[in-house]
């Protein structure tokens, strides 16, 4: 059978009607934790044209997530920031590149993530399915939560224009910027590249590969909580926070992505409330995204966004 | 620099390992099985000694099954099979996913930390933490090749470093690598040329401790894969430019066919796949489905 060409495909799921509530009560539980941040200078990784930080901070649950800081060595005035997201099994890198470029850059590693594992480790394979069909203690719920405080510490940090904070990732970071995007307002400009975690239901029939097979797994051994499962996907779909996007953002998606299937990623930009959007669908590229030339644009789109 | 010692360093590895026993648990995963193949999770030993991890997948039906090991990623998680493969692979192939020590399943005591293993205690070959890892990786197709259901004639080590290259030296019963020099290969050259990560962590660790260049130097020659080159007899596919890769290509000793990246992971998925089912006799390949043109 031929398959539906990718930017008609659309999707399954369905925005419950409580998304909005659910998020904004899950906020407000996170309100009232203080981010209590501890910074610590680290020599072995800092370089002539960086300084380099541990972070770490308290989240959701209490748990204590950790983080890169990176600052350029030399600065003038407070600094446009950019906070990056891992994908599902990254191991978050020290973002040095962006720093020697002039940002304040923050590389946030999750709950269950290195160095963020003390008090939340489902595994990979695991974090997909953890509690999946509970939405209120759903895996994901703290990991997104983790995200925005994330961008909390960058809004706190004196060297930073908090006017000129962006958001960027690609794959589950790709996922993680469109939910900062959505639930904190002050994001001035994000990046979505291969977005994860969208279209979670579509993407299990579009694709028999981890990490989606997760839930495949999950439902093949426990095919009862099929509608369970679906409902909790529904409030952590990256589709469904596209709505409460307002800022410019731009997605790249490869339309041969054999990960996150570019009929999720079409979905999700569809989904994007904000007037200033681009899509960016690269052709003949896999989960890369058409990186190797979309890096550029990345940079100049930020460049624009945060430094001028 | 070759060192003089060479031999001796890895012979030493090699009979420590033979010291302690494999010591093999195989517990079946049901979540992780399917109608076509039964998964397991394996807990085995290294040296040390200390204990290692990895997923172990085996189709249904007669076998014996060509078999992909995947060895020494640089990073914390191992997977069942890699991200964005076809998990249709598993009906074809038996594929055993090794996890090195730190990495995750095999995290405890011991947890790598990522970046930083790469030079944990780089300043002195018997330390270094890679030589470890390398008799992990021999240890893990020690213990692939131990299973009944492997066809001992399509046996591939697949990796995204060079620890499938160094593995099919110093242990003989693999016919073919996939393998990628990036880790290890004129390290502190590369390193001197980049901030990037994971070779960063070279330059990082050498600013902090300029007096233990040397030290390092040699630490790291014991894992030049230059001088792994001429025991490598494995069919093998090696990622890289012929200027940069060229060298270490044309010191393989048996086949080898060096192919450069497409900056495209479709294009380069495929190719790998299709060269994997050419070497094993799958004839097609089995891809996922945004692949399937």
């Amino acid at each position: 059978m031929d398959r539906v060409a990718p930017e008609y495909y659309g999707t399954s799921m369905v925005r419950p009607d409580d998304f909005d509530a659910f998020w904004d009560r899950i906020l407000a539980q996170a309100e009232r934790i203080p981010l209590q941040p501890t910074v610590k200078f680290l020599e072995l990784r800092s370089s002539t044209e960086v300084d380099v930080y541990e972070v770490h901070y308290d989240s959701l649950d209490k748990v204590r997530v950790a983080g890169w800081y990176c600052l350029p060595k030399e600065r003038k005035g407070k600094l446009p920031a950019l906070l990056q997201l891992p994908g599902y099994l990254q191991d978050p890198p020290i973002p040095k590149e962006w720093a020697a470029d002039g940002y304040a850059v923050f590389f946030a590693a999750p709950r269950g993530k290195l160095r963020s594992r003390a008090q939340f480790d489902p595994g990979y394979p695991g974090l997909l399915t953890h509690n999946i069909v509970d939405p209120n203690t759903y895996g994901y719920r703290g990991f997104f939560i983790d995200a925005v405080r994330a961008f909390d510490f960058l809004l706190s940090r004196e060297e930073v224009n908090a006017g000129r904070i962006g958001v960027t990732g690609s794959s589950q970071g790709g996922a993680l910027a469109l939910v900062v995007a959505g639930l904190r307002s002050e994001v001035r400009a994000a990046a979505a590249g291969a977005p994860y975690l969208c279209g979670f239901m579509d993407a299990i029939t579009l694709t028999h590969t981890y990490p989606y097979q997760e839930i495949r797994d999950y439902l093949r051994l426990y095919p009862e909580h099929e509608s369970a499962v679906r409902r909790t996907l529904s409030y952590f779909d990256g589709i469904h926070f596209g709505p409460r996007i307002r800022c410019p953002i731009m997605v790249n998606i490869g339309l041969q992505d054999n990960v996150c299937p570019p009929e999720t990623g079409y979905a999700a930009f569809a989904a994007i409330a904000s007037e200033d959007k681009t899509l960016y669908p690269y052709d003949q590229c896999g989960h890369d995204a058409g990186s190797a030339t979309h890096s550029a644009l990345i940079d100049a789109f930020f460049e624009t966004h945060l430094k001028r | 620099m070759h060192p003089d010692d060479f031999d001796a360093y890895w012979n030493g590895v090699i009979q420590e390992l033979k010291q302690v026993p494999p010591a093999a648990e195989v517990k079946e995963i049901p979540l992780r099985s399917t109608e076509y193949c039964t998964a397991y999770t394996v807990r085995f030993s290294g040296i040390g000694p200390y204990r290692l991890f990895g997923y172990l997948s085996i189709p249904r039906g007669e076998g014996p099954f060509p078999a992909l090991v995947y060895l020494g990623g640089y990073r914390s998680v191992v997977e069942v099979i890699p991200q964005g493969d076809a998990n249709e692979k598993r009906e074809r192939y038996l594929i055993f996913s090794a996890a090195s020590r730190g990495q995750r399943n095999a995290d405890r005591p011991y947890e790598a930390r990522v970046p930083g293993l790469l030079t944990e205690g780089v300043e002195d070959p018997a330390t270094y933490i890679m030589r470890a890892w390398v008799a992990d990786c021999c240890r893990a197709v020690e213990y692939l090749l131990s299973r009944p259901e492997v066809d001992r004639e399509r046996v591939a080590a697949v990796g995204g470093n060079e620890l499938p290259l160094l593995t099919a030296a110093l242990y003989s019963g693999l016919t073919h690598v996939v393998a990628e020099p990036v880790l290890f290969y004129r390290a502190l050259e590369r390193a001197s040329g980049t901030c990037a990560y994971p070779l960063e962590e070279f330059n990082d660790y050498l600013r902090i401790y300029p007096n233990r260049r040397a030290a390092v130097a040699k630490t790291l020659s014991y894992f030049e894969p230059l001088s792994f080159a001429p025991m490598v007899e494995a069919t093998t596919l090696l990622w890289g430019h012929s200027e940069s890769a060229g060298p270490l290509a044309a010191a393989l000793k048996g086949e080898v066919e060096l192919h450069s990246s497409e900056a495209s992971r479709y294009r380069d998925g495929v190719y790998q796949e299709k060269w994997l089912a050419r070497q094993l006799g799958l004839g097609k390949p089995v891809l996922p489905a945004h692949w399937q043109v």
